[in-house]
């Protein structure tokens, strides 16, 4: 009877190893689903992937176009230009899947050690899911219209269809090789942290052609292009776009070169990736803060308010999120001071030219001001903590004033600071206190919008930063609409202090401080008349699970 | 409208003219189409250590949050110690002390910071707030971990210094929704002894729980929910009836089916 059992219940069906092909298929399948999970759940994600799509879409056309277009320039022009694009986006795929960690779920090798699997057979399931998706799809096009733009005959493009693909190759063993020997220190909380504040570069670098425009530095862009060329045409991208305009011997040397790369750099990732699997996540093992005595909030007399502006300080500086927001005020507002600097020479003399200094400085101010737009939106979850002590009107308006006393302990300095770098930018380092005061001026305005806008159209802010949109799903509408009352509302109440200002009326900035003062304290009344009253569920508001 | 033994109680105490520390009176909430919670007259007596039981999705927590103030209930009446929460929020709010579920704390604070933060919230003056936390801190040991970001805390530090933070401006009744969830033993034998010191003072405290051999244990009242209503209430030894409290449970919420008859035959080292 024992015999006739085992067979029938030994080695269940189900569970024989997947072959090579089976397991890319698997993965193939697997990232598609992720894909396509895109399309369902609540619109506003519907409507970020739909963007998405969009925007690969027109990325993939216009940089098809633009490379194929190489074709009608200079031919040493045309391999440089060939030679930086393949080096841009080489770079991209070096540092983009960093950012969307977390967000991707194949890109973490933790989510899949638990699968039965070879490494090699992981390996090659991540490397193809890599490949799949609406980006890495742009990528390849806008790369193959250089064979339209750069290769020379038939044999050439043969010789670019190749080169084209050992790039593409490269490029996915690269980017993965990366992801996965930091995915230890981006699974942990300051790994998360440091990346979360990384993404202001994108902030920055979206500022940079306004700064070259503006600042007009466009001198010798054929020698600066040949430069840059010239160091480039030795990386691997470098190569890759080089042996597609050569086409001969040495091409072939070339691309020999890049494949025995691939390869190694294959190999390598293999070896990170079994490594990856089995080590231990890191992030329990956290230092500690040090001890402080309160700083400012000890010169500040014991009680509520001290307690919100000495949390609010630690939180400016802790949460990522709130770095974020700072980061990204002080460089829109250098950037933007220096690039209309560029521009005084056109201004000199004219009447109102003040303005040079008085506008960036306001839009400083307006845009730190309107990251408490929604006031309570980085407390989130927290917020209960708030609401089970405070029991009347007095406490909330308090809450609201320690916010603000924060927020300007922070500004005020800077926003001077700020003025000053743009009076001395644009010459006259008289203008920076009429700006110094209008910018207090204006934050204060600001603040008292965004305490309104506060409770009206409180939304939770996500603990990780999105591209798209700054609310959980089911939320950007509120988030819409919070942040462009805040705008409307400041915008028209700036109107009466910034208008005379800019034309020749610089010493009406004086009343630009009492006027945000009033402003500030009339919006935060009005604030914790309608917060108080609705308090529970602008609670429910800022606790959504994104 | 409640339950025989909750009645009885209630009879008792009115005539001692004491009012129990908590009452609720047809508290109801409902979230679109599905009613979470269905009329609930929960009733605790002062100086009561008292266990809120149910399965997932009985209405617990919305009950708890009611009850403290943090969502607004659709109907009904909630006194703490005979003053109407939603009326006069000010004195209710300086009584309780609140854990709420989940582990939502003020992340980047460290668990010193976060103390003190509630303590002056509250206006209680800094050096008394330094003092107490000092002693919170200890008993509850987290000593080491005092200066860490809450961000960096497993759970059974979290609820501790949840606990410690709900505990600080000596509240008269204490609401704990799943304090003991995730918790290790060593920190929930911490948090146990410190809840019943608490007790032993006369303060009272409601805590909601699955782990019924801990609410057998701690508890001297108990109050059971099942499907956003009451279905039994009163002392421990009364709901328990001469069975196992987990048995009184299974017995009152309704036991569905097992799975024996279909199903899962594959399940299991012996062939079939």
């Amino acid at each position: 009877m024992a015999g006739v059992h085992s067979g029938v219940s030994a080695a269940p069906p189900a569970a024989a190893p997947l072959g090579l092909g089976r397991t890319v298929g698997l993965f193939v399948r697997l990232k598609l689903r992720l894909i396509a999970g895109n399309l369902r759940g609540e619109l506003t994600y519907r409507i970020g992937f739909l963007f998405t799509l969009l925007a690969a879409a027109a990325v993939a056309v216009i940089g098809f176009l633009a490379m194929s277009l190489l074709r009608l320039v200079p031919a040493g022009i045309a391999v440089d230009l060939g030679i930086v694009a393949f080096a841009l986006v080489f770079l991209g795929w070096a540092v983009l899947p960093l950012l969307a960690f977390g967000l991707d779920d194949t890109l973490d090798p933790a989510r899949l050690s638990l699968l039965p699997l070879r490494t090699r057979q992981l390996a090659a399931g991540l490397f193809v899911t890599s490949a799949i998706g609406p980006w890495p799809f742009a990528s390849l096009v806008v790369t193959s219209g250089a064979i339209i733009g750069l290769a020379a005959g038939a044999g050439g493009a043969l010789l670019g269809m190749l080169a084209v693909l050992l790039q593409f190759a490269l490029c996915l063993v690269v980017s993965r090789l990366i992801t996965t020997s930091l995915s230890r220190v981006l699974r942990t909380r300051r790994g998360r942290d440091l990346l979360a504040v990384a993404a202001i570069f994108v902030v920055v670098l979206a500022q940079l052609p306004n700064l070259v425009i503006n600042r007009g530095l466009s001198g010798d862009w054929a020698g600066m292009l040949a430069d840059t060329a010239a160091v480039l045409r030795w990386t691997p991208p470098g190569m890759a776009a080089h042996a597609m305009a050569d086409g001969g011997p040495a091409a072939l040397a070339e691309l020999a070169l890049l494949a025995v790369l691939a390869l190694l750099l294959g190999l390598l990732w293999i070896e990170v990736l079994r490594r990856a699997l089995v080590t231990a996540d890191a992030s329990t093992q956290a230092g500690g803060v040090r001890r402080s005595r309160g700083g400012v909030a000890r010169l500040l007399p014991d009680g509520q308010l001290a307690a919100v502006v000495t949390k609010e300080l630690k939180y400016a500086r802790r949460e990522p999120r709130g770095r974020v927001g700072w980061f990204a005020s002080v460089a829109v507002t250098a950037v933007l001071g220096f690039s209309l600097s560029g521009q005084s020479d056109e201004w000199a003399g004219v009447e109102g030219a003040a303005a040079l200094v008085v506008v960036p400085a306001g839009l400083g101010a307006l845009m730190i001001g309107l990251q408490s737009c929604n006031a309570f939106g980085i407390d989130g979850r927290s917020l209960w903590m708030n609401s089970v002590v405070y029991g009347s009107e007095r406490e909330l308006r308090t809450d609201l004033a320690g916010r603000h006393l924060a927020v300007s302990l922070i500004a005020c300095p800077l926003l001077a600071v700020l003025s000053i770098i743009a009076a001395l930018l644009a010459g006259n380092l008289l203008w920076s206190l009429p700006a110094t005061l209008t910018a207090w001026g204006v934050l204060g305005l600001a603040l008292g919008v965004g305490a309104v806008t506060s409770v009206i159209f409180p939304y939770t802010t996500p603990d990780r930063l999105n591209a798209f949109t700054g609310a959980v799903p089911g939320q950007g509408g509120v988030a819409f609409l919070g942040s462009f009352a805040a705008i409307i509302g400041t915008s028209v109440l700036v109107a009466p202090i910034v208008v005379p200002v800019l034309f020749s009326l610089p010493w009406l900035s004086v009343a630009a401080v009492p006027y945000g003062l009033v402003v500030a304290w009339g919006g935060r009344r009005l604030a914790a008349l309608i917060g108080f009253a609705r308090f529970p569920e602008l609670l429910a508001a800022v606790s959504r699970s994104a | 409208m409640g339950s025989p033994w909750g009645k009885i109680w209630q009879s008792e105490v009115m005539s001692e003219g004491i009012p129990d520390s908590v009452r609720t009176r047809g508290l109801f909430k409902r979230f679109g189409q599905q009613v979470a919670v269905a009329g609930v007259d929960l009733v605790v007596p002062r100086g009561s250590f008292a266990g809120l039981v149910g399965p997932n999705g009985a209405g617990k927590t919305t009950t708890l949050s009611m009850i403290t103030g943090l969502l607004r209930p659709d109907g009904g009446i909630t006194e703490i110690d005979g003053v109407n929460v939603w009326r006069d929020p000010v004195l209710v709010k300086s009584r309780i002390g609140v854990l709420p579920e989940g582990l939502r704390l003020f992340e980047r604070l460290s668990g010193r910071e976060l103390l003190s933060y509630n303590g002056q919230l509250r206006g209680i003056p800094r050096q008394e707030v330094e003092r107490r936390s000092e002693e919170l801190i200890k008993v509850m040991d987290l000593a080491e971990s005092a200066d860490k970001l809450v961000v960096d805390y497993s759970t059974g530090m979290r609820k501790k210094i949840g606990l410690a933070a709900a505990l600080l401006h000596n509240p008269v009744v204490l609401f704990l929704d799943e304090p003991f969830e995730g918790v290790d033993p060593v920190s929930a034998n911490t948090l146990v002894e410190v809840l019943q010191r608490y007790t032993a003072s006369g303060s009272t405290v409601v805590f909601s729980s699955h782990v019924m051999d801990l609410v057998e244990r701690l508890c001297d009242w108990v109050s059971v929910m099942n499907r956003g209503q009451i279905v039994a209430q009163g002392p421990l030894q009364e709901v328990r009836g001469g069975r196992s409290l987990n048995q009184a449970f299974l017995d009152l919420v309704g036991v569905r089916g097992g799975g024996e008859e279909e199903g899962l035959t594959w399940l299991g080292s012996t062939p079939a």
